[in-house]
């Protein structure tokens, strides 16, 4: 078998026609990692993921999961897998057991197994209550309740910290982080947060319309993270601080009074700051540039 | 593989806990018995003397006329719905489809679940029956409802042929329920259908239009061949085969599931 639990090759789905998100997706999750699936809204990581679970048609390309073809697989695969995607799934007319008591016929595991996962989601107390009476976090969490019922070897959740205070962001976070280490399942976490995903995750991907701009782990996501970085210097004039520095480093743009170079560590800032200030140009200003998500998108695709 | 297909329907019933589907069966069945317990217990100057000959048929035939006609039909439009809506209203569709069931189990275990809903509803019904005629006694000792013996038999054959006769609407409500998101639609559709088969009654190939079978195959049929209802109960079936078919085919094909 081969080292990663999830394999696509060349994946397609078509919306509209000519419209194809994702297009031509070489996915490449490795065995016993947290893979931070990253993307603005509408690039395409929830359909993505309902390609990877069967619920909708690829238009091209293969998906392997396990080592096996999923469209031949289907069952024997899903039984391994937990999902949750987009917002919580769940009966409202329900209790909380009553949702997992429906999925635990599916998996035919025992119904201690149920009392194990309410525990683990912290939903014991609120097991007889109507989902519906629920708060969004509750309902986040019977939800990830639900796709770890079977006890699965992977386990696949579409932003699962949206919608969430800041205390049921860290605890999803600290679960998703302890499922991994303790328990050895590989789980993928989509987000459109890049210091979400930075929290949690041993490897990354960043999907961008439909398409794949970055796949491998988060030191080598961090590397390209810092490639991508600038910094702005307001200064009283550019073309002489443009001079000063231009021999030591590289300078990516002026702009007005602004000057934009290449920033690779925080010595150099203060290297440039003395060169600068010793060459009698005045320094107003120095920054190293935002590197969100959106950010790091432009720079990649405008290369 | 029939366990597992069990225990999924078994799941498929526990989904069905608290919804309106079951009220409908149990309100929709009581509904045309408590309307004639009332009708005869406020009138027996009237019903008295017409129910003389044979209680227990014409009792029968009363609730049966009105139920055949219009409420059956209904009450399968709407049941149909409610099952399936149950997915699409908690937005559910995704979470059955990534569970580990062959798309036959899921088709298969929500059809069943109609069906015994349906045929609940059926079994009710005659309880009712029974039970607004004993009443009827009880409040008006003049009726001859206890001293008549219930037919039994009449009872189950004619609710048989009336189950066969609908199944083809079933068959249909089922596929345009799955296939149309909005709870509207297959419900208009469906009403829509049986309102024109009134229109369209005098029709000489009514046999094959399944919104009609209810009347097709309890009234006698004047102008009609003698063997229309032997026609109504084939087609039906037909109707209902198709129209799986058809289902089966959507959810195994559709592009999108949930």
């Amino acid at each position: 078998m081969s080292h990663y639990i999830i394999e696509t090759q060349n994946l397609s789905h078509e919306f509209r026609r000519g419209e194809r998100v994702p297009d031509g997706l070489d996915l490449r999750v490795p065995s016993g990692s947290v893979y931070g699936f990253l993307g603005p809204n509408g690039a395409g990581k929830t359909t993505t993921i309902r390609l990877l679970l069967g619920l909708l048609r690829t238009d091209g390309g293969k998906i392997e999961i396990f080592g096996k073809e999923f469209s031949k697989n289907r069952i024997s695969i899903l039984q391994q897998v937990g999902a949750l995607i987009e917002q919580p799934s769940l009966y409202g007319h329900l209790t909380g057991r009553e949702n997992l008591e429906i999925l635990r016929k599916t998996y035919g595991c025992d119904r201690k197994r149920i009392d194990q996962v309410l525990e683990m989601v912290s939903l014991t107390s609120a097991q007889r209550k109507k989902a519906k009476n629920y708060s969004f976090g509750m309902k986040q969490r019977l939800a990830i309740g639900l796709a770890l019922l079977n006890d699965p070897a992977l386990l696949i959740l579409d932003e699962p910290t949206n919608g969430l205070d800041p205390g049921g962001i860290i605890e999803t976070r600290e679960l998703i982080r302890d499922l991994n280490a303790q328990h050895g399942k590989t789980i993928i976490v989509s987000s459109h947060l890049l210091s979400e995903v930075e929290k949690m995750a041993t490897h990354a991907g960043i999907i961008h319309k439909g398409r794949l701009l970055f796949q491998g782990s988060l030191e080598q996501l961090h590397l390209l993270k810092s490639k991508q970085s600038a910094i702005e210097i307001e200064v009283s004039n550019t073309k002489h601080a443009a001079d000063l520095l231009g021999a030591g480093f590289r300078i990516k743009n002026i702009n007005g009074s602004r000057i934009g170079l290449e920033f690779e560590s925080k010595e150099q800032v203060a290297q440039m700051n003395r060169i600068l200030v010793n060459g009698g140009v005045e320094v107003y200003q120095m920054a190293v540039t935002q590197n969100d998500l959106e950010n790091l998108f432009i720079q990649i695709t405008s290369e | 593989m029939a366990a597992k297909f069990l225990s999924n329907t078994s799941g498929e019933f526990l989904k069905t806990k608290r919804t309106a589907a079951f009220w409908l069966t149990l309100l929709g069945a009581a509904f045309v018995p408590i309307i004639n317990f009332i009708k005869c217990v406020a009138r027996p100057d009237v019903f008295v003397p017409r129910y003389k000959a044979n209680v227990w048929n014409i009792f029968i035939n009363e609730n049966w006329e009105v139920a055949s006609a219009f409420l059956l039909v209904v009450y399968i439009i709407l049941v149909t719905g409610l099952v399936i809506q149950i997915e699409y209203r908690n937005n559910t569709w995704k979470q059955v489809y990534a569970s580990p069931r062959t798309y036959a189990d899921i088709f298969f275990s929500k059809l069943i679940v109609m069906l015994v809903m349906i045929l609940l509803c059926f079994i009710l019904f005659n309880v009712f029956i029974i039970l607004s005629g004993l009443a009827i006694n009880l409040a008006r000792p003049n009726y001859n409802f206890y001293s008549t013996p219930i037919p039994l038999m009449k009872m189950l054959l004619l609710s048989g042929r009336m189950f066969i006769a609908i199944s083809g609407i079933i068959g249909i409500q089922y596929f345009l329920s799955l296939r149309f998101r909005n709870f509207i639609v297959p419900m208009a559709m469906g009403l829509g259908l049986l309102i024109a088969g009134f229109i369209i009654r005098q029709w000489e190939h009514i046999d094959y239009y399944p919104y009609m079978y209810g009347i097709l195959a309890y009234f006698k049929n004047p102008g009609l061949p003698q063997d229309t209802l032997q026609k109504v109960l084939i087609h039906s079936v037909l109707w209902f085969g198709l129209f799986l078919g058809l289902g089966f085919g959507y959810s195994v094909w559709r592009r999108e599931r949930g």
